[in-house]
């Protein structure tokens, strides 16, 4: 695929922002997270959970199918390509399983918000309400997409068995 | 054949790196690990298994909980 230099750019940025603007959304939910499991305050952990849910569909779920597919748009228009090195290859799989689980997840989050909209809801429900997993959830994303920006960063060497066939035919065209 | 040929051509693959190697084993360890818990939850994602604990009630109207409270 052939793309101008311009449109490269232009969704090297667009991937670079979905994808670093996933990470810190997925900062700011773990520390929600971790306030909903630690404040004294039944409010507060009500609230917390009631604004999971959202920020997870209008934030996280977008910036995350964002970041795919930038990055499928943009990366066969570069040098690096998709399935030619281990760290592309391993950043595509990464985000496809972050973002299988994130989806996944959403029942979850779903759950937790209605429970914590219920108007029954006593000061005992609520210490039940106080979940973990959330914030084990934010904690494990925030870890695999740590490692998939010092991949982005670093780009360590190691070329795929299709990535060298490509290199040496190219090698090959461009010295006949 | 020009394929054969093609083919001889290619200098052989120098092997896979030894981070590949690593990350790997962790990729199929973490996937293992997923699948096991979300069979070990009846093939849903919920918060039961992080929990281990019930949430203590009946969910609202419209919410099913996402596994079984165990």
């Amino acid at each position: 695929m052939t793309m101008t230099p311009r449109v490269t750019k232009l969704a090297l940025t667009a991937h670079v922002t979905s994808s670093v603007g996933w990470l810190g959304a997925v900062a700011c939910f773990l520390a929600l997270s971790v306030v909903g499991l630690t404040s004294q305050d039944a409010q507060t952990v009500r609230a917390v959970y009631l604004v999971m849910e959202p920020t997870a569909w209008f934030v996280l779920v977008p910036l995350s199918v964002a970041s795919l597919v930038t990055g499928l748009v943009q990366s066969p228009g570069t040098k690096w390509g998709l399935f030619r090195h281990y760290w592309v290859l391993f950043k595509l799989l990464m985000n496809l399983f972050a973002t299988a689980v994130l989806l996944m997840y959403m029942q979850t989050l779903g759950y937790l918000a209605g429970m914590a909209a219920a108007t029954t809801l006593s000061s005992g429900d609520l210490s039940g309400l106080r979940s973990p997993s959330p914030a084990l959830h934010a904690g494990l994303a925030l870890l695999l997409l740590l490692v998939a920006t010092v991949l982005a960063v670093y780009k360590p060497r190691g070329l795929t068995p299709y990535g060298w066939r490509k290199q040496h035919e190219q090698r090959r065209v461009s010295q006949p | 054949m020009s394929g054969d040929a093609h083919e001889a051509d290619l200098p052989p693959y120098p092997g896979t790196p030894r981070w590949v190697k690593v990350f790997g084993i962790i990729a199929i360890v973490v996937v293992l690990l997923f699948i096991i818990l979300l069979l070990a939850g009846g093939g849903r994602h919920g918060p039961g298994r992080h929990t281990g604990g019930d949430v203590g009630h009946t969910p609202p109207a419209g919410r099913t909980p996402p596994v079984q409270h165990l």
